[in-house]
């Protein structure tokens, strides 16, 4: 957390935080995930460390695995069936999301898109409630495409939804520090799924292997594992 | 829709299976071991006799034996009874369907009861009270904490390891009266086995079905065409066999695969035997138990490691060898090295006859093919536990079983 004050708080779920709710009198303050107010109370509603970035953000960062969905992420999703003119995509949320037959670049009622059970794609949630099922599209406001879409060849694993996050930060160390060892291609999804692909199979399972191995691991040991990454490719 | 109808297995999707099936064709794997490699297999006892954890990698079994006394079967009057139990709640998180679940579920209790019951491993005999009236009903609960694969491994080395370790209340049947003692009137006692089985489970792949893979990873297991699972006990005798899936697969590869399993579940055998004897030695001791479920999950320190307890004894062999043969061994091969690696020092070698072969038909296009070359350090324990394999080996061998006699004896010619 470079840009965060390190104060390492620990909140538990309908624990009272009392320190921000001082703050709140004098200024105003941005509640982030994990924390709720109560009328005059704020209340954390997930257990973890409290996050504080200046002037008045606050959150808590805990480990999760199950994706709530939320309108704007980036998501990797595997199909799971055709259903008339939609198709289902498991996203990892507690509901399949759905994106249609229309959501994809070029795509017309005749000339429909060429997916099938079992496809990974790369889409855009285009909303996201409690109460229906999220819906993806894989073009922007523009009707391209840019980097949406399916993914073919590669690998494709799932991981915490924090490791995601962390690879997805701008200017994540791990990535730059992989990105001196080898080329590579990656589309990290905030649902934490990473789909990869590099110059080799070998060399996208020894870069699956390492991303994998930074779920545990803090800002420091990255550049210990990115760097036995290059001596086991080297061998 | 289910709730958990959501989550894709891993390996389940079609750019995993692409993957796979290509790492399968340049017979490398995802964590790096190779086509013949075990992960290691750890174990760990509970307070309570008959309770024990075993983790192969991240599977994680959960075993726990218990008995009390019932009435038998008419068919049976003079034999307990075995039920075998398995739970796989620990992982609803994976199953894609309800009929996963229940496949999951409907094989793995068909290979133990298959594994334990229907090969009489267990002395039911033993466990008569009084026939056709009182005997004892020992029951197996297996509950899956968690699967990454060869679940099948897991649950049955983990069901032997509880049925091994668990003992029993004495008890006595006089003027029609049932008294059962306590631990502390009298010594509570161990279950009876006529053979020990386990299983060995390896997937095959359309890309490449000459090199299985051996205890696979769930992900490889899930992109696997086919797997096998054998179940042999410490005489080289095949319990059970479970061979399915669409890959083509020679006769070869499905005897090669049975040698190497027997080989595995042999060490296992005897690994389990060794862990039960260290298990008793800390009880003798008044080492201090762990008490709960929790705490047997969380603390490591009494938990059996295969590689750390059978290393020792390899290594123990080979220093032995060495003191006995110094002229035999390789000059390449350094003390130190074979300190530190004694896994690898087989492989180097020469691949050692195997000589299961008694109870194998041999056929000419497994030899060379053979993965795992086993360690020449095991030939002399083998001979020595073959006697016993022979007597049990059926009539129907008979005729392979002189002829690799007469292979082993030009064996030592030809080295």
């Amino acid at each position: 957390m470079a840009n965060s004050i390190s104060n390492t708080t620990i909140v538990m779920p309908g624990e009272r935080v009392t320190s921000i709710e001082d703050l709140a009198k004098s200024k105003r303050v941005i509640l982030g995930p994990g924390l709720r107010r109560l009328d005059d109370t704020v209340v954390a509603s997930k257990a973890g460390p409290l996050r504080h970035k200046d002037p008045n953000t606050f959150w808590v960062d805990n480990y999760q695995r199950r994706y709530v969905p939320a309108r704007g992420d980036l998501v990797l999703g595997l199909v799971k069936a055709k259903a008339g003119d939609l198709y289902r995509v498991d996203i990892g949320s507690a509901d399949t999301a759905s994106i249609s037959f229309l959501a994809f670049e070029a795509a017309t009622k005749k000339n429909r898109p060429d997916l099938n059970p079992g496809d990974l794609i790369y889409a855009r949630v285009l909303n996201a409630s409690a109460d229906i099922e999220p819906e993806l599209v894989c073009v922007n406001s523009n009707g391209k495409r840019g980097k949406l879409g399916v993914l073919s060849d590669g690998f494709f694993f799932k991981c915490s939804l924090n490791l995601g996050r962390v690879l997805l930060r701008e200017n994540c160390p791990a990535l730059t520090a992989l990105t001196r060892q080898l080329p590579y291609e990656i589309a990290v999804g905030v649902n934490g799924r990473i789909w990869l692909k590099a110059r080799s199979m070998r060399e996208t399972m020894a870069l699956s292997n390492s991303i994998l191995s930074l779920e545990q691991t803090n800002y420091s040991q990255i550049d210990r594992i990115c760097g036995d990454l290059g001596e086991v490719l080297q061998e | 829709m289910f709730m958990n109808s959501n989550l894709f297995e891993p390996g389940k999707s079609k750019l995993e299976r692409n993957f796979i099936q290509s790492a399968a064709k340049q017979n490398t794997r995802l964590d790096g071991r190779k086509s013949g490699d075990f992960r290691d297999v750890k174990l760990t006892f509970g307070a309570d006799w008959g309770t024990v954890i075993v983790a192969i990698g991240d599977t994680k079994v959960l075993a726990q034996v218990s008995c009390d006394i019932g009435t038998p079967s008419s068919a049976r009057p003079n034999e307990g009874t075995l039920h075998l139990n398995v739970s796989l709640g620990g992982v609803a998180y994976l199953n894609e369907s309800q009929t996963t679940h229940d496949q999951r579920f409907l094989t793995l209790n068909s290979l133990l009861e298959r594994t334990f019951r229907n090969s009489r491993s267990l002395d039911l005999e033993s466990l008569c009270v009084a026939a056709e009236q009182h005997v004892w009903c020992v029951r197996v609960d297996i509950t899956v904490l968690n699967h990454d694969g060869n679940l099948y491994d897991a649950s049955t080395v983990a069901a032997l390891a509880a049925l091994m370790h668990f003992r029993r209340p004495d008890v006595t049947f006089l003027d029609e009266e049932i008294r059962i003692y306590s631990d502390k009137e009298r010594e509570l006692i161990p279950l009876l086995f006529l053979h020990y089985p386990v299983s060995v489970t390896y997937c095959l792949y359309k890309s490449n079905s000459h090199y299985p893979y051996v205890d696979p990873i769930l992900l490889e297991e899930n992109a696997a065409d086919s797997i096998i699972v054998l179940s042999f006990n410490s005489y080289n005798e095949l319990c059970s066999l479970n061979a399915g899936g669409s890959t083509p697969t020679k006769a070869g590869i499905i005897m090669q695969c049975a040698r190497n399993a027997a080989k595995r579940s042999k060490s296992l055998v005897d690994f389990l035997k060794k862990a039960l004897l260290l298990d008793e030695q800390r009880r003798n001791n008044k080492e201090p138990i762990m008490e709960g479920l929790v705490s047997l999950l969380t603390n490591k320190s009494q938990t059996i490691s295969y590689n750390h307890l059978m290393k020792e004894d390899v290594s123990d062999i080979v220093m032995r060898e060495k003191q006995e043969i110094p002229e035999k061994v390789k000059t390449e091969d350094k003390p130190v090295a074979v300190d530190a690696e004694p896994h690898k020092k087989p492989s180097k070698a020469t691949p050692a006859p195997i000589n299961d072969s008694a109870w194998l038909p041999r056929d000419k296009e497994a030899s060379p093919t053979v993965v795992t070359s086993s360690a020449p350090t095991k030939t002399n324990r083998n001979k020595s536990q073959r006697g016993a394999g022979q007597q049990k080996s059926t009539q129907k061998h008979s005729k392979q079983q002189n002829q690799s006699d007469s292979e082993e004896e030009t064996k030592p010619v030809i080295k």
